[in-house]
This record gives C-alpha cells, structure tokens and sequence, in this order.
C-alpha cells in the first residue's frame, strides 16, 4: 500500500513539472512572438508614416508576417486620421489586394471568417466594401452582422443610416453596436433617428435620444422636449441629458419643472441639463434641491448652481443649514477660480 | 523656441499612434517635438520646458484636457501659451468648455494632419 502511494505521489509530482515546464515554455513563446510583432511594427511604422503623408514609399521586399504587421499599424492609423490621410490607408489596402482579399472571405461559410472580413474591411478605409457590407448585415451570424455594423460606421457610410436603424429598432443587432455605428457616421443620421422618438418601445428611445443629444443641434429641441413628460422616468432622464447637451434654452422652463420629477435619476438629469444650458432663472430651484434632496439630486444640483452662477453658490453655502453638498462645491469653485 | 531655433510644440495624449503621427507631421514641418502620455506630465513638462504651443488631447488620463489648460493658464511660464484641443467631442458645450478653460482653438478626431498642420501655423501666427 505504501509502495503504491510512493508511486502515485511520483507520477503527481512529474505531471506537476511537466506542467509547469509547459506553462513556462509557453510563456517564453508568447514573449518571442510579442518581441518579434513590436519590431516589426518599429521596422515598419517609418514606411506607415511616410504612406500616410502621401510620400512615394518604396517598401522593402516583405514576408507574409510583416505585411500583416504593416496593415495592423495602418489600421491602427485608420481610426485616428481622416480626409486625404485616410483616403491614401484605402488605397494603400486596395493597391494591395487585401480588400479584394477580404471581400472574398465575406462569402465564407465559416461564420468567424465572415466576421473577420466584415471587421477588417472597415479599418481598411475600404468604401468600395460599402454595398457587400451592407449585405453582411442581415448575415444570420449575429457576430458577423455587428462587425459590419461596427465597419459601416467606421466608413462613416450614409447607405447604412437606415438599415442601422432599423437594426436599433428591431433589436436584431446588440443596440449598442447599432447606436454607435450611427454615431460613427454622424450629423446625418439625425433626421432617421428623429424618426425613432415617436411610438418606439423605451429602450429605443433612449438610444434615439442619446444619440440626438450628441448629434443633432437646437432644432431638435421641442422634440425632445415633448419626452420630459414621458411615462418612462429612464426616457425623461435621457431627455433632461439630451437638451443639457443641445444647449436647448427653451427647455428651461420644462427641466425646472423636471426637478420635480417623482423619480431621483432624473432629477439629477435635470439638474446636470440646466447647468449645462446656464440658467440663471433656476439657481434658487437648484439651491433648494441641493439642501433638501437626496444624495445624488443633492449633489448634481450643487455642482449646477456651481455652473449657473458661482456668487448665489458662494452666497448659498454660507448661509446656516446649506448642508453639505453645497458647501462642498463652494470649495471646489474656490479651488477651480 | 528649441535650442536650434525651431520652434517648439508639446502634443499630450494616451494614444500612442496619435503622438506619432501628430510628431512625424509637425516634425517635417520644421517644429521640434515634445511629447507627454498624460495632462499632468504635460502640465509639468510645459512648465519646465515652456513650448512655442501646446496640443492637448481632450480625454487623458490623470488629467483632461481642459483641466490641464487651466493649469497652464495659472503658470507664469504658460500663461500665454497657445493651447489647441484634440478632442472627440464636438458638441457646442463641449468646445465652449475648452474656450472657458483657456484653449485658443480645437480639431476634431478622427484628425486630418494637414488641417491640423495648418491650424498650428495659423495659430503661432497670431501670437
């Protein structure tokens, strides 16, 4: 019996350091393959940088690793440029072949490759994948359809606008991705998301409305502004956040009345809108929210009036039973003056 | 100014590949570069260093953007300094903050480097 536990215990411990033998070699060539993918990227970045200039780059002979490396540091750049820097990343791609390249694999019938495409396709600036990406987004792979969902946003495509949308009503796409893309392409979404306020379920509409908020301008207000009186309180706090981001002055009257509201969340919404808008008519509300609400209300009231109007903020907090939000940010308008 | 007579310019931002491109285009352009990955060692390179101009990215870590105009404003050795946004975020409150925190100009990301070339020419031309 003894001898048999001697011969287990011997065989554990030798699994045991083939396994840490393993881990380690493991380690050691993960190390290699990330010091190899920083060289090359280092080799290299001189001939993205001068590519994206618009300078006339003879590249050196590359093998199959360091073209890859060369289209990530371009992809990479892709997401930060715009205008004629990026047009020359597509053409550099389209001169390539790697958009051709990737098209081709958009028809794969291995749904991670679709994917793969759909996502590489939009970091190589590649407008001419517009119409196949556009398809991919009814794919019956969801991971496929976001990724190009994600790709069409990046190619800032105005074709996607309604189809996006329809995505974010529907809720076929994660409407996160959905939103973002028209994020991506813009002002020019406004008028299709505008659309989207009006007898939409709530969890859509917030994202129309946040997305409004970012993009749209002082034209959208009343439209928003009608949303303050939802029945959904998350609706009425995404409105309140909306017009503070528009800069909606008309909307004072309706955010006062909104700090009111029954709900905390968006009572502070409300509050946050009318600091951002600077309205000089609401510093006594805003005062009064600030002592006697509670903690978050409280406290997004204070940091208001602290916007609206820094004297009644410094007038307010030094009164008896100010409490301590206001108090506190008396300090740090002090402290930012 | 550099130590060779060219003029010098702070760029602050996390994102690595924004510092390079922004360097490789100011740096052909004839302007020596400084570079700093966050508000506060831009704050403190700007305050040691003194550039001709300053290009802070809006969402930094440590410090923002705004925040670090600020304090550039409340140095001596800065006050003055040009300081242009690079920012994401191009809503009306947003580039009104950058203006009530001191910034003298903004350009927008996703960033094209030969408008952001000229507005740094234009903008140490006024001064």
């Amino acid at each position: 019996m003894i001898e048999e536990l001697g011969w287990v215990s011997g065989a554990l411990a030798l699994l045991s350091f083939l396994l840490v033998c393993t881990l380690a070699g493991r380690r050691v060539t993960l190390a290699r393959a990330e010091r190899r993918r920083v060289d090359a990227e280092e080799r290299l970045r001189p001939f993205a940088l001068g590519l994206v200039e618009g300078d006339s780059i003879s590249l050196p002979p590359l093998n199959a690793y360091e073209s890859r490396a060369l289209a990530v540091v371009l992809t990479r750049y892709a997401r930060q440029v715009s205008g004629a820097a990026l047009a020359r990343i597509g053409a550099f791609f389209e001169d390539r072949g790697h958009v051709t390249h990737e098209l081709s694999h958009l028809e794969d019938r291995r749904a991670w490759r679709r994917a793969s495409a759909a996502h590489a396709l939009g970091g190589m600036a590649a407008e001419r994948a517009i119409p196949a990406l556009l398809k991919a987004l009814t794919d019956p792979d969801r991971d496929v359809a976001a990724a190009a969902a994600r790709s069409l946003g990046r190619l800032g495509a105005l074709e996607a606008v309604e189809p996006l949308a329809y995505a974010l009503r529907d809720g076929r796409l994660p409407r996160a991705v959905s939103a973002q893309a028209l994020l991506s392409i813009g002002p020019p979404a406004v008028p299709r998301l505008r659309d989207l306020l009006a007898d939409t379920p709530s969890e859509v509409t917030v994202f129309a409305v946040d997305l409004i908020g970012l993009l749209g301008d002082a034209s959208d207000a009343p439209q928003v502004m009608a949303l303050l009186r939802d029945t959904s309180a998350e609706v009425r706090a995404h409105a309140a956040r909306a017009l503070g981001r528009l800069g909606a002055e008309e909307a004072a009257n309706e955010l006062r009345r909104a700090l009111d509201d029954r709900i905390p969340f968006v009572r502070v919404n409300a509050a946050h809108a009318l600091g951002a808008i600077g309205d000089a008519f609401a510093t006594l509300a805003l005062a009064r929210q600030a002592r006697v609400d509670g903690f978050d209300p409280a406290e997004a009231a204070a940091r208001a009036l602290a916007r609206v109007s820094p004297e009644v903020l410094e007038a307010v907090a030094s009164a008896p039973g100010a409490g301590p939000h206001l108090a506190q940010a008396a300090d740090v308008a002090q402290v930012q003056a | 100014m550099s130590e060779n007579g060219q003029p010098l310019i702070l760029i602050a931002d996390d994102d690595p590949d924004i510092l390079e491109l922004v360097s490789f285009r100011l740096e052909r352009a004839g302007y020596e570069v400084l570079q700093a990955r966050n508000g506060e060692e831009a704050v403190q390179v700007a305050i040691v260093r003194r550039p001709d101009l300053a290009i802070l990215d809006v969402m930094m870590p440590r410090l923002d953007g705004y925040e670090a105009t600020r304090r550039l404003r409340e140095h001596d050795e800065t006050r003055r300094m040009p300081v242009i946004l690079l920012t994401a975020r191009v809503q009306e409150d947003d580039i009104a903050r950058g203006f009530e925190a001191g910034a003298d100009d903004y350009v927008k990301k996703p960033f094209s480097p030969q408008e952001l070339g000229s507005r740094v020419q234009a903008v140490l031309g006024r001064r």
